[in-house]
């Protein structure tokens, strides 16, 4: 039987995958994008170290966000105090460029923007939207207080596009397979669910043949020779042996029910045969029974069969929860001493004789 | 005893008030003497003091549970039997906790129910199999503590041994067997609420050397019972 896995877990694997490769891609973009066009132009910067030192603190960002994003979705303050903290050094790195040649010397825009990707990703979509708004609002800002030209426009309309655009679709494409995952996880859970039906049926289909084969070897050859006259209905152990098969295929009845406290179902289903007898038979409980398991509750069956069979006019079957357990007692008057089956499954038997009374319990124990 | 346990009964079937005569009637000793019959409580609340030492109550009375009487007919000094077709645990209990003496199921009667209105007169306790259960049963978390000796004796009393078995089995006497069985019915008496039935059968008890002071929980419930002993007399007195 395969093991049904939880669909969280499924989904939350391909949800890890898609973050490191979210975490993998800013992180490249920082060192080879960004990094790669601080070297190209070291010469132009008014300022190289402290360009260095934004792209440091940008990098310091991006490794805090990166360890928030892998130990799961970050809470709002953690990730925004991330955003803004990429926001404001990107901010000051363009503040510092030189006017003229700002948008293709800047190597921080494109940098904040992905960190506020990495760490808004699986946040309301609307929150990024926002981060790179501001972002991008505070690069034109720089641009205007710069003195905008008309070429200065088109270059931040051209690498808003470009780059903002990327961002953008990035989000969507992560957002777009983690619905996709947790479909396919759902799906893979309700094919699981469907082959766990079948092996339960095919369970419940053998217990049946079980079942049908005991009878074979037990009341199919008896019920053969009474039709055939082999077996007299006048023969007291004829009658006892029909007793117990009618017991047994009652019980068997029963047993497929599932209802709750069944052994109390089977019981009666047992004592039936015997009332019908004109052995009377009274059934109670004390305290709240615990579930009995299949093997178990037969031996206990199987015992009350062969008790009630042997009673003569009254018998009285008692439940009772008791400590890790339960005791199921009868106590029948029998006459002599009733062939009790062996314990097993967990049930222990132990009966006394008084005179013509018998009394016998089978206490199964949990532990 | 030299002197008749008189009793009444209230039930509102008269075919049921008719067999519990007719048991009462073949007493072989002629122990008991049936002074009132009534269908409903009325009849008793005569303020004159009790007309009867026992009164056998059926707790369902013209369709409606008379659980919640006990405490007015234990106060007005009767000892009440419950005789009833109720054996659900809970409601054995509340009889039991609301002061009276023993419970009888419809079924233990022919057995048990004169017995039951003897021991009652004497304030002794009597514990049919369905009040077996229904302390076996016992979830309530105020419930007194059995010994394992007096929990096995109850559940195998319940399972339906002869009091003899029960000894066979436990490789004791049946007297220590009754023993077991009292001193866990005397426990119960000594938990809930308070009632003068229950005082007097603890102290009957701890007369009778059934239980000893110490092992009462609520030490204050015997005192209180020491405190009424005098006033509690033999039936007929």
């Amino acid at each position: 039987m395969t093991a049904i896995q939880p669909t969280a877990t499924m989904a939350g694997r391909y949800q890890r995958a898609f973050t490191i490769a979210v975490v993998v891609l800013v992180a490249g973009w920082h060192l080879v994008g960004g990094g790669g066009q601080l070297l190209d132009y070291r010469s132009a910067y008014g300022s190289f170290a402290f360009q260095c030192a934004m792209w440091l603190v940008m990098a310091l960002a991006i490794t805090a966000g990166s360890l928030l994003v892998l130990r799961g979705t970050p809470s709002w303050r953690a990730a925004w105090a991330v955003a803004l903290v990429a926001l404001v050094a990107s901010t000051a790195a363009a503040a510092a460029s030189p006017a003229s040649e700002m948008l293709a010397v800047n190597w921080a825009w494109g940098s904040a923007g992905w960190t506020g990707v990495l760490v808004l990703l699986r946040r309301r979509f609307s929150e990024l939207a926002w981060f790179l708004a501001a972002e991008a609002l505070a690069t034109l800002g720089v641009q205007v207080w710069d003195g905008l030209t008309r070429t200065d426009l088109a270059g931040f309309l051209a690498v808003l596009a470009w780059s903002t655009g990327a961002q953008v679709a990035v989000a969507a494409g992560v957002r777009a397979l983690d619905l996709a995952a947790g479909q396919a996880a759902t799906a893979a859970r309700s094919e699981d669910a469907a082959r766990e039906r079948a092996a339960t049926a095919e369970i419940i289909r053998a217990a049946r043949h079980a079942r049908w084969l005991s009878l074979q070897g037990s009341a199919a050859p008896l019920v053969a020779e009474l039709a055939a006259g082999t077996a007299d209905p006048g023969d007291a152990q004829v009658r006892i042996r029909c007793a117990v098969q009618a017991a047994r295929l009652r019980r068997l009845l029963a047993e497929g029910d599932e209802v709750p406290g069944s052994l109390v179902h089977e019981l009666h289903a047992s004592a039936d045969v015997a009332e019908r007898r004109g052995v009377a038979v009274e059934i109670e409980t004390a305290g709240p029974l615990p579930a009995v398991p299949g093997p178990a509750r037969r031996v206990i069956t199987d015992a009350a069969i062969a008790i009630l069979t042997d009673a003569r006019s009254q018998a009285r079957i008692t439940l009772a929860a008791v400590a890790a357990g339960i005791a199921v007692s009868f106590v029948a008057d029998t006459g002599a001493v009733v062939q009790l089956p062996s314990a097993g499954a967990g049930v222990a038997i132990e009966h006394q004789q008084d005179g013509g009374m018998l009394w016998a319990e089978a206490r199964w124990n949990s532990r | 005893m030299e002197q008749q346990v008189t009793v009444a009964i209230i039930e509102d079937h008269p075919v049921v008030t008719e067999g519990v005569a007719s048991w009462i009637r073949s007493d072989p000793g002629q122990r008991v003497r049936l002074v009132l019959t009534a269908r409903d409580l009325t009849g008793l609340q005569s303020g004159q003091g009790p007309s009867a030492d026992v009164v056998i109550l059926d707790l369902e009375l013209s369709g409606e549970l008379v659980t919640a009487q006990i405490p007015g007919l234990v106060a007005d000094g009767y000892r009440v039997v419950a005789f009833s077709g109720h054996s659900e645990p809970t409601i054995v209990m509340e009889t039991l906790d609301n002061g009276a003496h023993a419970y009888v199921s419809k079924e233990e009667g022919r057995d048990h129910l004169v017995e039951a209105v003897l021991a009652a007169a004497t304030d002794r306790p009597y514990v049919t199999r369905s009040q077996a259960r229904a302390m076996l049963a016992d979830q309530r978390p105020d419930r007194p503590t059995l010994s394992q000796q007096e929990q096995q004796a109850l559940l195998l009393w319940f399972q339906g041994m002869t009091k003899a078995s029960v000894g066979r089995r436990m490789s004791i006497s049946e007297n220590t067997v009754r023993q077991y069985i009292s001193r866990a019915r005397a426990k119960y008496a000594a938990t809930g609420r308070t009632a003068q039935s229950k005082d007097a059968l603890l102290a009957r008890a701890i007369e009778d050397g059934v239980i000893k002071p110490g092992e009462i929980v609520p030490y204050q419930s015997f005192a209180r019972a020491a405190a009424n002993r005098p006033s509690l007399g033999a039936p007929g007195q």
